[in-house]
């Protein structure tokens, strides 16, 4: 007896733990720092973040601060990933610690998935509520159907206050402003309770009497019909009956209660509202790219040409979100996250004003400890060993240009 | 103790040891079967348990039942054709909605801090209940089967519209209509369950017009109907005794 008994204490306790270990331990992810670990050419050649701001690094809880900015849709699209048809702006943040008050695209509203065309310019805002108190990073995010999450430079925003102050008012169609925080909790618990009871009532019913062993030894010996009784029918009767007409009542009430309701929107939105950055009049011929790797440096041969009629100096190469600057011609004024900025990380072996109608070779060096730390160097490692960025010029009166660029990149050992 | 001795001495003894082995026997089915259920659910129930963005008139009305009446028909036939006992959908259905209680607050609010009102789990009790007293009543399966899969099926949607219904009521956000439950999935950022995943209101049933929510509840159930059958076999066949030498006796 002992020993049985043993053996089903041990299984119970097994079972037990497979339980609380499977199933229980499930959540939803959180962390929003895959940014290192996403493969270098997805970061290089898909979306590219640039002129992004952060609106405040503090936020008291129930203030809102915004991250906006531009990205370009890259025309070289790698063939490995899906094209951005169906694609869903985000941001990426551990789980609710702010609410997404509001996003947008060229100025629309983008609560839905939108369609997204190569080689387009977007400019976006996300509005985000600050929730829940501490230090969080906070990435643009754009996630793409068939191509998986493409994670935006990220900048730590410390939430300050407590969470039990937060506080989501909205208010309905139907005139009532509710905190949907908590909106309708009682109500899920209440009717929860309910059956629960209903169905704990139907468990202790049969529970309450001796179960396996004599029941078991009842249907062996041919005995199961002495089992149930008139009474235990009638009993089931009133279960089952009972069930069916509270379902029935509860929802005439319900929809009393509730005489408007709509089913769940839901569709893509197409023709986002792309933004027209400036014609560009340089143009850039990449001779040639390496990877220096013991110097943690990319150095580029590019040929110049100024169509235009002004002189223009290259001041910024940004890639996966890692802006390399020369000082001499633009600074950084936006407090970007210094992890991600290079401020005298871009050398250009000739960078006096090159003239309109000129056109010149130079050995351009974007150096900086964030090709390792941003992991961009494994790029070098990658299938489709290609490099890709924005280069920003910038002319004496400060108006800027955009180029893209786009050219294999070779690795250096020495 | 010899293998020839009783190892209770007496009537009340016997009825006592009994009574123990019911407790430990009922413990560990429960526990089994919340974990095993719980898993099933998640793999196949997924996201439209979990949310409310993705608690729709087709889908979710559709998915929900057919996956989840898989266990309870298992159950029911070991409890059923062996002790008689017609709780086997009830008992399944708690242990689920006790494991998927225990997660969403432990984890989705505990953890993660998602407001319980946008993860709380949908009440397959009403289905439950109803299939335990038909089986109880008709002592059939193909009866349980089929009037019980098709009730298991019907009465999902109404018996969670009660807790839902608050959460479709409609609000202009920013010149756009959606749901308070769109909202919530908007506001309370999923960084990992893209807007783009969301499975709502897609389907072939378009022709009904605005009464999707009964069509897709009986086409739910009669595709319990067929799940029934087949899990009720699954549990004859766990239930089978063939496994354990047979020297106990
Ligand atoms: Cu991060």
């Amino acid at each position: 007896m002992k020993i049985i008994k043993d053996k089903v204490a041990k299984l119970s306790f097994v079972a037990l733990l497979i339980t609380m270990t499977a199933a229980m331990f499930y959540a939803p992810t959180a962390s929003a720092h895959g940014e290192k670990s996403q493969a270098a050419f997805m970061r290089m050649r898909t979306i590219h973040w640039f002129d992004l701001n952060w609106s405040k690094e503090e936020v008291p809880v129930n203030d809102t601060m915004t991250i906006s900015g531009k990205f370009l849709v890259f025309a070289g699209w790698p063939e490995t990933v899906d094209k951005p048809e169906v694609s869903f702006l985000n941001v990426g943040i551990p789980g609710p610690v702010f609410i997404r008050a509001g996003s947008w695209i060229g100025g629309q509203l983008v609560p839905r998935s939108v369609s997204l065309e190569l080689g387009e310019v977007y400019e976006f805002k996300v509005l985000l509520k600050a929730r829940r108190p501490g230090d969080w990073h906070v990435h643009s995010m754009m996630n793409v159907q068939g191509g998986g999450p493409i994670i935006g430079p990220g900048k730590w925003v410390t939430i300050t206050g407590s969470m039990s102050e937060f506080v989501n008012p909205v208010t309905t169609l139907t005139g009532q402003t509710i905190n949907l925080e908590t909106y309708a909790l009682d109500n899920v618990y209440f009717w929860h309770a309910v059956w629960f009871a209903i169905a704990f009532a139907w468990l202790l019913f049969w529970i309450k009497r001796p179960m396996f062993v004599p029941r078991h030894i009842a249907v062996s010996t041919g005995k199961a019909d002495t089992l149930i009784s008139a009474g235990d029918k009638k009993v089931g009767m009133v279960f089952a009956v009972g069930t069916m007409v509270i379902v029935a009542a509860s929802m005439g009430a319900t929809n009393e209660k509730y005489p408007v309701t709509t089913p769940l929107q839901a569709g893509l939105l197409r023709g986002m509202k792309t933004y027209q950055m400036p014609e560009s009049t340089v143009s850039v011929k990449v001779d040639d790219a390496t990877y220096r790797v013991p110097g943690r440096a990319m150095q580029m041969t590019l040929t110049i040409t100024n169509n235009g009629d002004s002189p223009v100096r290259l001041g910024e190469f940004n890639t996966a979100g890692v802006r390399f600057l020369d000082p001499a011609v633009h600074e950084d004024e936006t407090s970007y996250p210094d992890d991600l900025l290079a401020e005298e990380g871009l050398t250009v072996s000739d960078n006096s004003p090159l003239a309109p109608g000129e056109t010149r070779t130079v050995e351009v060096t974007a150096s900086d400890a964030a090709w390792e730390v941003y992991r961009l160097a494994d790029l070098i490692y990658d299938p489709d060993s290609r490099f890709a960025g924005l280069l920003f010029f910038w002319d004496e009166n400060g108006t800027r240009q955009m180029v893209t660029v786009d050219a294999p990149l070779i690795p250096s050992f020495i | 103790m010899s293998a020839s001795q009783s190892a209770v001495r007496s009537r009340a003894e016997a009825v006592q040891v009994s009574r123990t082995f019911d407790w430990m026997i009922l413990f560990t089915l429960f526990t089994a079967v919340l974990g095993g259920y719980h898993i099933h659910y998640m793999l196949t129930g997924g996201d439209w348990d979990f949310w409310t963005d993705w608690k729709d008139r087709r889908l979710w009305v559709t998915v929900a039942p057919i996956v989840s009446i898989t266990f309870p028909a298992a159950v029911q036939a070991c409890l059923w054709w062996r002790y008689r006992l017609p709780v086997g959908a009830t008992l399944s259905v708690v242990a689920l909605m006790i494991g998927e209680w225990i997660n969403r607050y432990m984890n989705f609010w505990g953890w993660t801090y998602f407001p319980v009102n946008i993860c709380f789990p949908s009440n397959l009790l009403p289905g439950a209940i109803v299939l335990d007293v038909i089986l109880m009543l008709g002592n059939s399966m193909t009866l349980t089967a089929v009037v019980g899969g098709l009730a298991y099926g019907l009465l999902f949607y109404p018996g969670n519209w009660p807790v839902i219904a608050p959460l479709h009521v409609p609000v202009e956000y920013n010149g756009m209509m959606m749901t308070l439950a769109d909202l919530q999935g908007y506001h309370y950022v999923r960084t990992g369950t893209p807007e783009y995943i969301r499975m709502v209101e897609k389907g072939t049933l378009r022709t009904f017009g605005k009464d999707v929510a009964p069509v897709s509840a009986f086409f739910s159930g009669f595709v319990s109907i067929i799940i029934y059958f087949l899990w009720h076999f699954f549990g004859r066949w766990f239930a089978k005794t063939d496994f354990i030498a047979d020297d106990a006796s």
